[in-house]
């Protein structure tokens, strides 16, 4: 598997600091974007906080194999060990964050979204706290593998409000989740198998502001290189009046094959597939 | 001017004008309305002043915040509304022109004291009433057309493997199936299953999947000779 990945972010024509922060590791498979909220540098500080800390505990559990039991937090069953890494690793940096804002006072009422997404032979995680989003081109189509923690998606979700007005709602930035203003957090963890020519686009609500799925969906389709495909993505926020920050970071895979067909295959196959035929038969066979 | 009137067990504890365009209420000591009590969070809700309206909203704070025994996340006030912050309450006064607008009568007999159980109450009745409609959670159910099992597989995990392997959550048998045959994961836009390994054919409705397909209602599923079918049901457990 060949993991192609580049990351930017600006700091877009109105802001004076960037308050986002992104990391890409090719080694460990881990793509972290945060937008960061909170006066003065508190926003700064919470999002590169939160990276750096998801970065370091994933890279550490992972290199120590730890029993999911022992990872911050108790773990959730439906996912498996590295799903419970990574929802760890969410849980830890939300409360160092959250402490952090409790304890400095320059740093009261700072919190931060979070997108993650790991890559692994086989397996791929996303995991998200507030409304910085993930999508996933595959056969065509692009997916959301993120839920975006705001009072206007949840009502969409419940269905009191029409998906038309969300966009232009007021409300639209009001989060009901980020990591650092409570205690606990609870993230939005997706586990799945990637399959060859998946690609990946991590962002902050700067690009998912001004362009929506549809053009994602085609400017994604059109690149073949992450970089130029990141740097096309931060243009057009900007043309569009680059009202906050705008970070993305793409994850291209390639070179995923299916395992070789020797000659034994081929035969197993065909005898698979003919008891396969045989067992039918039988079936239908039955009363 | 518009002003906040604290109250705590029908006493007046002070009036707050409201000068600013933006206050905060909370435990800590710089909100602009600071209530020094357990009950309330650091930074419980805020008040922003957005043209004539005033915005009250609620800042995921533990214990909520309520306007006249309703619980918001945000909510516009008007003259005599009643804000439940923990144990307090204030009591939102609008300016001259509001009150003749609002046409509300700014009563402080309506005042509403909030004991905890009265509280705990609130949010347990919120809590049954689940806010709109409850929120409708579909959980993917396989059920086994060959009769190799009888009972339905709830597919609540993230991600439910199909194979010989022993870590299997769906465990199958059969010469040829691979270690894990296929996958199936739960996504935002709902259920898919990926064709991983080994000898034996996955089909999805009499189709051979190489890759991986998204799943509807009332799909089938083969793997080798297990078939299978795939629907959501609706579950109230959250």
């Amino acid at each position: 598997m060949l993991i192609r990945a580049s990351g930017i972010t600006d700091v877009g024509l109105k802001r004076e600091g960037n308050e986002d922060c992104f990391s890409t590791d090719d080694t460990l498979g881990l793509y972290v974007v945060a937008d960061g909220m909170g006066g003065h540098l508190a926003g700064e500080v919470a999002s590169k906080v939160a990276v750096e800390l998801i970065n370091k505990s994933f890279r550490h559990w992972m290199e120590s194999g730890l029993e999911e039991e022992e990872v911050f937090g108790i773990p959730d069953q439906t996912l498996t060990k590295r799903g419970n890494y990574i929802l760890g690793s969410i849980r830890l940096a939300n409360r160092v964050v959250h402490e952090m804002a409790e304890m400095h006072d320059e740093y009261h009422g700072m919190g931060t979204t979070i997108a993650v997404l790991a890559v692994f032979q086989g397996q791929i995680i996303a995991a998200n706290v507030g409304d910085s989003r993930i999508y996933m081109l595959r056969n065509g189509h692009l997916e959301r593998l993120s839920k975006d923690h705001t009072i206007v998606s949840e009502q969409v979700e419940m269905g009191i409000m029409d998906p038309k007005d969300a966009e232009t709602s007021p409300l639209k930035h009001v989060l009901t989740k980020n990591l650092g203003s409570a205690e606990f957090v609870t993230a939005e963890v997706f586990e799945f198998e990637p399959a060859d020519g998946d690609r990946f686009l991590l962002c902050t609500d700067g690009l998912t502001d001004l362009v929506n799925d549809e053009e994602i969906l085609q400017m994604i389709q059109a690149e073949e290189s992450p970089e130029v495909f990141c740097r096309n993505c931060v243009d057009e926020a900007l043309k569009r009046g680059g009202h906050d920050n705008t970070t993305v970071v793409s994850v291209f895979l390639s070179g995923i094959t299916p395992p070789k067909q020797g000659p034994l295959k081929r035969l197993g196959i065909f005898f698979a597939d003919s008891i396969t035929g045989v067992h039918k038969t039988f079936r239908k066979l039955k009363p | 001017m518009p002003r906040l009137v604290l109250m705590f067990n029908k006493q007046v504890i002070k009036e707050i004008p409201f000068v600013q365009d933006s206050i905060t209420i909370g435990r800590k000591p710089e909100n602009a309305v600071a209530i020094d009590n357990l009950a309330v969070s650091g930074y419980h809700a805020r008040i922003d002043k957005t043209g004539h309206d005033y915005i009250l909203t609620d800042l995921q704070s533990t214990n909520g915040t309520f306007v006249n025994d309703k619980r918001v996340s945000t909510h516009r006030l008007k003259h005599g509304d009643n804000i439940i912050v923990g144990k307090h309450v204030l009591l939102f006064v609008a300016g001259e022109n509001g009150a003749k607008q609002g046409g509300g009568n700014g009563d402080l007999d309506q005042t509403m004291m909030l004991e905890t159980a009265k509280q705990r109450e609130l949010l347990a009745k919120e809590q049954n009433k689940s806010g709109p409609p409850p929120k409708p959670r579909k959980i993917g159910i396989l059920s086994f057309l060959d009769g190799s099992r009888k009972e339905d597989v709830a597919l609540t995990k993230k991600l439910t493997r199909l194979g010989k392997s022993p870590n299997s959550e769906v465990r199958l048998s059969g010469l040829f199936m691979g270690a894990t045959a296929a996958t199936i994961s739960k996504r935002p836009s709902g259920y898919a299953i990926t064709f991983t390994g080994g000898m034996v054919k996955l089909r999805v409705n009499g189709e051979v999947v190489k890759g991986s397909v998204s799943l509807k209602d009332f799909d089938t599923i083969e793997l080798g000779s297990h078939k299978f079918q795939f629907y959501q049901k609706q579950t109230k457990t959250a």
